[in-house]
């Protein structure tokens, strides 16, 4: 009796230990579809900010990125075209895995490029209601990972951050893609339970092979408001070189990629 | 028609106070309903454009009520800026987060906004202020520091001195912030320590008084029903029968109060006081009834017959004198301040119920006693008499006979002096004073004051005429803005202003490396839209929208003022004008104020300018009802004599000595009118009755200063004691009240006794001439009618096309019929078909 007792409970942690497993893959594989598509990329973003009250303010800009390595490090070279007041800005972005992001900016009407010391990734993208993690990406090792369950083709899992420090969610579960690996949906809860934002991928295409999302939406149910970002000319493996995301072309746009 | 009513409560008694029974049983079942309503908003109407204005301004700029929790530590050097105060307020924030009703993203407190500051190797950091409790006293001072760095929140969120703090929580409804405030303090309870927490902000202090309202209305109120059951018991020495004018008291109270609430109408402020008012008047009329019933019963010895006598006897100056004070009030109805129209009519209304009451409930009352009470009435003279005040009344008599000039000499004086006197009187309203000195929002009040750059909050929103071209941007508009915030601090007033420019120049700076030099608004537009999409990238971002539109085509100035008072509001705001006038802007501008403190000197203007209208327009009514009475218009006139004398200087003190004229005051102006005539009604009606009897004013003033006399000092002293009680009320508007209706009564009781006999000795033609011709024979007479009612129309005209068709309209349409049909009632008694033979 003991021993089947002893059996079953060496089975049922097998079982945990498999399944978390597939936990870990699911993510990482969901990681390396949404942010790692091709060795390079880049997209022209037409961002719509919509706040509580219904007010429009419409941002332009292009996404050039580079992987340094598969699911590790990146970067990211944005640069405004409109609004007209902000157009020749640049941003320029080192994502580092397990410490903070290099960040830089330049503003040409001061002249000036700055560093940017960011603390954490969850500052809003460009006064959107995306933060600069939702465009770059979480890294897969800071939260816990739990599997909820399938349904209508979709994994849910549940993330819970591992440090909480500076985190206005406590929890955010997503629905990926079973056929693709495509997270489709994530909501963040906060410590009371509330749903306080939702990120969502309204439109997903096949380009060269990569699913690519095309339209995505991030909505505020705490202040009210969504942001919606529209992709085109979306292209993979174009070739770009790792010299342009240094702090020289962030005056000099590299214009033959963003033009 | 009256009569046969009041035949039939002589005889079926129990029918009428079964009756009585009902309604105050049916009104206390309304009392389940009851509303409350302490938002000084409400002192304007809902669609009053500046009310619409700031609802609009804080949907626009995310604008909320807001509660302020100061933080304050006497016992570290560094005030609140150490450890373990700064521990505490950022666990206290993330609980007061999970409060219902609290919008937790738009807290202000170190732990919960976003910073721009310089970083490692050059760089620039936005990050939270706090983004975790502080492990050392260097990182709790560089909280500080940081803070103070910062305009958003300097003098705001951190002190001016650097030592304390003040946490803005900002919830979704006014009404909740009392109870928010006693669970925030429940929080405050869990982290003991030397720290003082401080709460303040409008909607607590209105909310507090909403709770206090109802402790003045369970203390007041049973006072002054205390304090007139023992007059009345000093007079009387009859329990027995005294017992009725309470029971009357009472009754009228519940179903005004029951008819006040069973219409929908909150329990405000003003509301609260019917009560108050209504217990001494309903009084009023029964103690009439009872002395001449006490006086005549010996004669008749038959209940029924003596009531009958007296009711009869006094049918008409009861009428009048309940007529004139409904009047009063009523004319409340006029000012377009909601809750004072609201208190003005159904205070009319209660005296209208208690005057019914009065005719019907106390002969039933009277009949159902035993008969063996009333053995020996009136004979042994049971009544009290005091020597006393018969020697004053004595005295009065020969100081108004024989030296009626010097008398007349010194009113004229009096009044040129009060005249004086009131062109002194500061307007002004504050409603965290409506407090006492030593209540909790006071002393909160004053130490978040020394501390912080102003706890009273208003908004200017400056709006450009050009949409398009995102005005608020260009530099040259931010140095307007600049100019004018500066001038706004030179003004004395103002503590602390923020606007788009102070954001502006402040990320300028830090991008350009710290340096406070550049702390300047940059050169071009595209320079500052890029600052701005720099501090984009916060963790708040949506704070810009505070001060500005997304389409840069407004401004919002946020002004701190130091004090609450309505006159200093009102200065700014004139300051702003004058300032906007001599330096236009750039480019074509409109503007307007928002926020609580501004919608206070708003109501606050109405209500001067509408309660003069209110006071002179209930001067005219009651002017024409005397004309009415007395048949005569310089019986009228002189009637109206004494209590514009009292009024004018009862006013004038409040220039002399320099206390506001704020709400209550104004209020008292009006109604205060309809109330104190009846003494100079009692007092004219007596002297031509005894005259016809005596003949000389000589005799008659003998006589008038005995019985009358001491029945209108009486009644004075009812009214006027039956104030009193309010001076108990924890709340300095109660208090307000019920010193100046004391001392109104008790001076125009004076004034009457004082002016009226030297005015008759001056001139006694003036009283004595016989009028027997026709009213239309005298062409004067019949003008001067002719315009008191065209200016009577005219006003209740005026009035009702400033204050609007509402349900309080048709309500006082609704009274205006029903006194309508008293008159037609009371014009068809005997005694009048009789005169008119």
């Amino acid at each position: 009796m003991k021993k089947i007792f002893l059996l079953l409970v060496i089975l049922g942690f097998c079982a945990n230990f498999v399944f978390a497993q597939n936990v870990d893959e699911i993510i990482n594989k969901a990681n390396l579809v949404s942010y790692y598509a091709g060795k390079d990329g880049k997209s022209k973003v037409k961002m719509i900010i919509t706040d509580s009250q219904g007010r429009k303010r419409n941002r332009e800009f292009k996404i050039l990125r580079f992987n340094v390595k598969d699911g590790g490090e990146q970067k990211f070279y944005v640069y405004f075209e409109k609004p007209t007041d902000v157009a020749r800005m640049t941003y320029m972005v080192w994502k580092n895995l397990g410490k903070d992001d290099d960040r830089w900016m330049y503003l040409p009407a001061l002249d000036l490029v700055r560093r940017i010391a960011a603390s954490d990734k969850r500052s809003s993208f460009v006064g959107s209601h995306f933060v600069y993690e939702d465009v770059s990406g979480r890294g897969v090792d800071t939260d816990i990972h739990e599997l909820l369950g399938e349904e209508d083709g979709f994994y849910k899992i549940k993330n819970t951050p591992k440090d909480d420090q500076g985190i206005e969610f406590s929890t955010y579960a997503v629905w990926i893609d079973k056929n693709n690996f495509m997270p489709m949906k994530a909501e963040y809860y906060n410590k009371a339970g509330d749903l306080i934002r939702t990120i969502e991928a309204l439109e997903v295409k096949d380009i060269d092979g990569h699913p690519t999302v095309f339209k995505s939406q991030a909505t505020d149910f705490e202040r009210g408001g969504q942001t919606v970002m529209e992709f085109s000319d979306v292209q993979y493996d174009i070739g770009l070189d790792d010299n342009i995301f240094t702090e020289r072309y962030l005056r000099k746009p590299p214009m033959q990629w963003i033009q | 028609m009256i009569k046969k009513f009041m035949e039939y409560a002589l005889n079926k008694p129990k029918v009428i106070i079964s009756l009585v029974a009902v309604f105050v049983v049916l009104s206390l079942t309304q009392f389940v309903r009851i509303k409350v309503d302490t938002d000084p908003e409400n002192m304007l109407p809902s669609s009053s454009s500046a009310r619409v204005f700031n609802d609009e301004m804080k949907k626009e700029f995310a604008l909320y009520d807001i509660l302020v929790i100061g933080v304050v530590n006497k016992t570290d050097s560094n005030g609140v800026f150490n450890v373990k105060t700064l521990t505490d307020i950022y666990h206290i924030t993330d609980d007061i987060k999970k409060l219902d009703g609290v919008i937790a993203s738009e807290i202000i407190s170190p732990s919960t906004k976003d910073n721009i500051e310089q970083g490692d190797i050059g760089s620039v950091r936005f990050n939270w202020l706090m983004p975790e409790p502080p492990k050392t006293n260097e990182e709790a001072l560089h909280v500080r520091d940081e803070a103070q760095d910062n305009p958003m929140f300097h003098g705001t969120l951190v002190s001016e001195d650097g030592k304390a703090l003040a946490l803005y929580i900002p919830i979704k409804r006014k009404d909740l912030s009392y109870e928010i405030s006693q669970k925030i303090k429940t929080i405050v309870k869990k982290y003991p320590s030397d720290d003082k927490y401080y709460f303040t902000g409008l909607p607590i202090a209105n909310d507090q008084f909403g709770v206090e309202m109802f402790k003045q209305m369970a203390i007041s109120a049973p006072l002054a029903g205390l304090v007139i059951f023992l007059l009345m018991w000093f007079f009387f020495k009859s329990v027995s029968l005294i017992v009725a004018p309470m029971l009357i008291a009472m009754a009228t109270v519940l179903i005004t109060m029951g008819l006040l609430i069973a219409f929908g109408f909150p329990v405000h402020i003003m509301s609260s006081m019917i009560p108050i008012f209504l217990m001494p008047i309903a009084v009023l009329d029964s103690v009439h009834i009872l002395s001449e019933f006490f006086d005549k019963y010996h004669v008749y010895h038959d209940r029924k017959k003596t009531l009958v006598f007296v009711l009869d006897e006094l049918f008409s100056p009861m009428l009048f004198t309940s007529l004139t004070s409904a009047v009063g009030f009523f004319s409340l109805s006029f000012s377009p301040i909601p809750p004072v129209q609201v208190f003005g009519v159904f205070v009319a209304v209660g005296v209208l119920i208690a005057w019914a009451l009065t005719i019907l409930f106390i002969p039933a009352y009277i009949m159902l006693m035993n008969p063996k009470r009333f053995e020996g009435f009136g004979l042994s003279g049971k009544e009290e008499k005091s020597v006393f005040l018969d020697k004053i009344l004595g005295v009065i008599r020969i100081i108004t006979t024989k030296y009626f000039k010097p008398v007349l000499v010194i009113t004229v004086i009096l009044v040129g002096i009060s005249i004086y006197g009131i062109s002194k009187i500061q307007v002004n309203d504050n409603p965290v004073r409506w407090f006492e000195k030593k209540h909790p929002i006071r002393v909160a009040d004053k130490i978040l004051n020394e501390h912080f750059a102003g706890t009273y909050e208003a908004y200017l929103v400056l709006d450009a005429k050009d949409k398009e071209d995102e005005v608020f941007i260009e530099p040259k508009m931010l140095h307007y803005v600049e100019n004018l915030q500066n001038k706004l601090l030179e003004t004395g007033l103002v503590g602390k202003t923020t606007s788009l420019a102070d954001i502006v120049k402040k990320i300028y700076y830090e991008l350009l490396g710290g340096d406070k030099v550049n702390n300047v608004i940059p050169k071009s537009k595209p320079a500052v839209a890029q600052c701005l999409i720099s501090f984009e990238n916060s963790h708040k971002p949506d704070d810009l929208w505070h001060l500005t539109t997304p389409d840069y085509s407004k401004l919002n100035i946020w002004v701190q003022l130091k004090s609450g008072d309505n006159k200093d509001m009102d200065k700014v705001v004139k300051y702003v004008k004058k300032y906007i006038k001599d330096n236009p802007p750039p480019k074509e501008l409109t503007y307007n104020w928002a926020g609580l403190t501004y919608i206070n000197v708003v109501w606050q203007n109405n209500m001067v300018g509408g309660m003069l209208k209110n006071f002179l327009g209930s001067f005219v009514i009651v002017l024409f009802m005397m004309l009415f009475l007395f048949r005569s218009p310089i019986k009228a006139l002189i009637s109206m004599i004494p209590l514009t004398v009292t009024i004018l200087f009862i006013y004038s003190l409040l220039g002399f000595f320099g206390k506001d004229y704020d709400m209550p005051v104004a209020v008292l102006s009006a109604l205060t009118l309809g109330l104190s005539i009846d003494f100079a009604i009692h007092f004219i009606q007596r002297t031509v009755e005894v005259h016809r009897e005596k003949g000389t004013w000589e005799e008659t003033s003998k006589e008038m200063f005995a019985g009358p006399g001491r029945a209108i000092i009486r009644n004075a002293l009812v009214v006027a004691i039956g104030f009193l009680p309010l001076l108990a009320a924890p709340l300095v508007p109660y208090k307000t009240v019920g010193f100046f209706m004391f001392t109104i009564m008790a001076v125009s009781s004076l004034a009457t006794l004082f002016i009226l006999p030297a005015i008759v000795s001056l001139k006694p033609s003036w009283m004595f001439e016989e009028n027997n011709k026709a009213l239309s024979c005298k062409c004067s007479y019949c003008m001067l009618i002719a315009l008191f009612v065209a200016v009577a129309v005219a006003y209740v005209l005026f009035g009702y096309t400033t204050a609007g068709w509402k349900p309080i309209t048709f309500i006082s349409i609704g009274i205006v019929v029903m006194f309508a049909g008293i008159c037609h009632m009371a014009s068809k008694r005997k005694i009048c078909l009789m005169e008119e033979k």
